[in-house]
């Protein structure tokens, strides 16, 4: 559940992305970027991580504007598309994903994970050859990899979704930083996990998470012990390249100068026998902040440049126009839905959420992001690149929902459902005034007003309110006391490419919470709730992606939320840049394949 | 004089603790202000919230934040680090000082030359072509905003994006220090030029018409002579202008830096609100409080200085 740099910026709660299978199972496992809809939604005549060769020519420094500044480089910390970039070229977990699949690799590891038969083991081997780059200079073992998820459960560090996606590990809802009994490593290079639930596959696919890259114990220990961890500003790399630091490994101030830039250099100690990244630049230069303005027009008439999020509209058009070679789409980029609340107000009625949902002219809430380039009218909530997606009835979603087939809307089929509801005139005359809370900027506040216009044309009483992003989640949508009937502009963005990352956070009624509850719609069905209980312990990617499949199905049928978008993330270069975009993650550059041409 | 000084000196540090205890309320009774929900990402549980409220001393109680970082601040000037890249924020403001003291006094410098050079003309040739070119051209100044003219300067003369590649563009400030700061000068300084022109003008409009004027006239003194009488007496509503627009730009110019890439004070300022990183939003608040309080303390002695009178009031 990473945050989108806009997002980041703004607010808990907004999207996050990311899909990477990370520990699959099943070698030669079947599913490819086409079968889950990453190449259906991609524009045709377009460079897209979907289609994106991965050859380049070596050497060459690439320098990189981008306005945001990171949030964390620590691995153990790290959960944020844009720090993705930098901690993906610098470190290693035990799975990665090559920039064009969603499927994983062993990266770390020497081969798949071996999930036992009762699906309570996950054993990963790991490669021999791979150092630490200096000060450390030594061989990563698995107690390196132990240690950097042990130190993910400590409070200095913190990691945001430890508990998410390793609570089934045996000692993990305890840990604070020390050794975990779950976690044995036999020798220098096998991991074993024990598991107190039959969750084996799930926790193998989300070792491709930054927590398992490898973190030396002797080396991190002092700097954990601050409070908080202070780790970042000394790291050590695994990867091909690292940030600059001095002798004693000193990174902030040197390879990382916070609001102003970074620097990766190669890591010397990187052996590219042992990895799968061809790490063709020397060196990347990041430069942050400026404006979205400037960058766009920098990187659009430059060389040996690339931008990273968010790309303004005009530019995209302005690309789309005249500098097709240099704009990069990926898909994968997220759902947006609008969240009617299912617990308290007219909308626990299930006929007045269809009602909305027939009604709502989607495209042109699509065209408020930019239209069919950038993003497609949604039909369901996994969204194309997530297994599932093809099993929750693809781009024409699922059959059978009259109120979902007409993406324009339509006011007929809303009148039905309405006075199957219980309001005979087709129109809504209860007396609640229904609140609506929305974000104050563009393209969000178009959102909320055009919803807010088809509540009112069905006969609702409404109050507009629109803030400032992070206030809308944190005061009102996030916030169940608040008893907020409509948020117009929420959304999600998967951890890794599993299904259960988009849906379950989102729609299991359990895991509603007093704050940062982020299923605002408070959608709580106890035959949902079962049957992603039963879907958490499927093992495989086909029958997860079925399980899951139907799980979405099930929640167009409920009309849980009105899902109308999934996005795609625009991305510029400069002329003589091959720049690579990771599909997994937002489209945001892998600058172990980008190159200079 | 000496006790005058004292006397502005111990105000200033009264306003400053004001200010510093106002925005500890302020930031900490926002409905968007828990830096813990922040960081313990997009669905926070419970239990991580509250780790992290203890590991950024949230969970204590407000009375004992409140003077925890008083005494920080006051006993040991230290504003804390950084939520996010663990760096001090001393650390983080003293590298970003240099670059927003070269911007500020870069400007100051123009818009006091040119505010005043203009003003003066166009005092003294009142209603001439010349005058109304200046006050037409002032009024232009004025109107626009800095953000859209940085962003046409750029269009037009940067040497990346620029129609006419002159002068180095946006993010060049590390290496190209003198010429990537003209164009952030003369957006900055536009603007208060502008308004010190017409204010000049006026000013200095009234004083040329005052009987001690027409005296030094009566008596003989050269014109040149009589203009500097008039413009040392024109000068004095200027002075507190000045000190307080160099007070507030000191504190950060935010989109002007934000435009040109400058990392100065006004865009770690910027980027720490954008993600409720307490500890640099208050020390850079307070710095440009400081500057401010500091500006106009320099003001009311500037003052009393050139009018005895002020002491005593």
């Amino acid at each position: 559940m990473r945050f989108r740099r806009t997002v980041l910026f703004a607010a808990v709660g907004a999207l996050a992305l990311g899909l990477a299978a990370c520990g699959s199972s099943e070698s030669g496992s079947s599913s490819s970027s086409s079968s889950n809809g990453a190449s259906v939604v991609t524009p045709a005549g377009y460079q897209s991580s979907v289609n994106e060769s991965l050859s380049g020519k070596r050497g060459g420094t690439l320098e990189v504007l981008q306005e945001a500044d990171f949030e964390h480089l620590d691995p153990g910390i790290s959960y944020f598309a844009l720090d993705y970039e930098v901690v993906f070229a610098t470190q290693r977990p035990l799975y990665s994903n090559k920039p064009n699949s969603n499927e994983t690799v062993a990266d770390m590891a020497s081969g798949t994970p071996e999930v036992s038969a009762d699906n309570e083991t996950v054993t990963v081997h790991l490669k021999e050859g791979v150092d630490f780059s200096p000060p450390v200079n030594r061989e990563v073992t698995s107690q390196d990899v132990a240690y950097a998820i042990e130190r993910g459960a400590n409070p200095n560090v913190a990691n945001p979704y430890i508990q998410t996606y390793f609570s089934a590990i045996e000692g993990m809802p305890q840990a604070k930083g020390g050794t975990i009994k779950g976690i044995e490593t036999p020798n220098k290079h096998e991991i074993v996990l024990h598991l107190t639930e039959p969750k084996g596959f799930f926790v193998a696919e989300a070792l491709c998470l930054p927590l398992t890259a490898a973190v030396p114990k002797e080396y991190a220990e002092k700097f954990d012990k601050n409070k908080p961890s202070n780790y970042a500003a000394y790291e050590v790399a695994t990867g091909p390249y690292m940030l600059k630091n001095n002798a004693a490994g000193k990174v902030l101030g040197i390879g990382y100068v916070p609001g102003k830039s970074a620097t990766l250099v190669r890591n010397p100690n990187w052996s590219p026998k042992t990895d799968f990244r061809p790490a063709y630049l020397n060196e990347i230069d990041i430069k942050i902040g400026g404006t979205q303005a400037v960058i766009d027009r920098q990187v659009l008439e430059g060389t040996n440049v690339v931008q990273n999020e968010p790309v303004a509209q005009s530019a995209v058009r302005l690309a789309a126009e005249s500098y097709k070679s240099q704009l990069d789409l990926s898909p994968g980029g997220g759902n947006r839905y609008i969240t009617l609340n299912s617990k308290v107000g007219p909308f626990t009625n299930i006929d007045l959420r269809k009602a909305v949902w027939a009604a709502l002219d989607r495209e042109a809430l699509d065209r408020t992001r930019g239209g069919d380039l950038v993003s497609n009218v949604a039909t369901h909530f996994i969204y194309p690149t997530i297994p599932g997606f093809e099993q929750a009835g693809g781009l024409a979603g699922p059959k059978g929902a009259d109120y979902n087939e007409h993406p324009e809307g339509d006011m007929a089929v809303a009148e039905k459902y309405i006075k199957l509801a219980g309001y005979p005139s087709g129109k809504y005359t209860g007396t609640k005034t229904v609140q609506v809370v929305g974000a104050s900027s563009s393209p969000e506040k178009e959102d909320a007003e055009i919803v807010n216009q088809t509540l009112k044309d069905l006969g609702f009483n409404t109050k507009l309110t629109l803030v400032e992003i992070s206030t809308m989640y944190a005061k009102y949508c996030n916030a169940p006391k608040e008893e907020i009937e409509v948020c117009p502009t929420v959304g999600w963005i998967a951890d890794f490419a599993d299904p259960q990352t988009v849906l379950k956070p989102t729609f299991d009624g359990e895991d509603i919470v007093s704050t940062g509850n982020v299923n605002q719609g408070q959608f709580n069905d106890p035959k949902v709730n079962a049957a992603m209980k039963a879907a958490e312990t499927t093992q495989g990617k086909e029958a997860r992606a079925a399980a899951w499949g139907k799980i979405d199905d099930e929640l167009v049928e409920n009309a849980a939320a009105i899902p109308y978008d999934w996005e795609k993330s625009p991305r510029l270069e400069g002329k003589d840049v091959h720049g690579v975009a990771m599909l997994w993650n937002e489209g945001a550059w892998d600058y172990s394949f980008t190159s200079l041409k | 004089m000496i006790r005058y000084i004292i006397r502005r000196l111990l105000w200033g540090a009264l306003l400053l603790i004001i200010v510093v205890a106002l925005m500890f309320v302020f930031f900490r009774i926002l409905p968007t202000g828990n830096p813990a929900l922040l960081r313990a990402g997009r669905d926070p549980q419970p239990g991580l919230v509250k780790e992290i409220e203890v590991l950024l001393g949230l969970n204590k109680s407000l009375p004992v934040q409140f003077w925890d970082y008083m005494k920080e601040i006051f006993f040991h000037f230290r504003f804390g680090y950084s939520y996010y890249s663990q760096e001090e924020v001393r650390t983080l403001i003293v590298e970003r000082l240099p670059a927003t003291l070269s911007l500020t006094l870069g400007a100051a410098v123009l818009w006091l030359v040119g505010g005043l050079s203009v003003g003066i003309i166009s005092a003294l040739r009142r209603h001439t072509l010349l005058d109304r070119f200046a006050m037409g051209s002032a009024l232009v100044a004025i109107s626009m905003p800095e953000f859209w003219f940085g962003l046409v300067v750029l269009f037009l003369f940067a040497d990346d994006i620029g129609k006419f590649k002159i002068l180095p563009g946006a993010g060049t400030y590390v290496g190209k220090w003198f010429t990537s700061l003209i164009m952030p000068w003369i957006v900055l300084a536009a603007g208060s030029a502008a308004i010190f022109a017409r204010l000049m003008r006026s000013s200095l409009g009234e004083a040329m018409s005052e009987d001690y004027i027409r005296t030094a006239r009566a008596k003989g003194l050269p014109e040149r002579q009589v203009v500097r009488h008039g413009v040392r007496s024109a000068i004095n509503p200027l002075v507190t202008l000045f000190g307080l627009e160099v007070g507030v730009l000191l504190g950060g110019a935010i989109l002007v830096e934000a435009v040109f890439n400058i990392p100065g004070i006004g865009r770690l300022s910027y980027q720490s609100i954008q993600s409720s990183d307490f500890p640099v939003i208050q020390g850079t608040v307070i710095l440009a409080s400081l500057f401010i309080i500091l500006a106009n303390i320099a003001v009311d002695i500037a003052y009393a200085y050139l009018d005895p009178r002020v002491r005593f009031s």
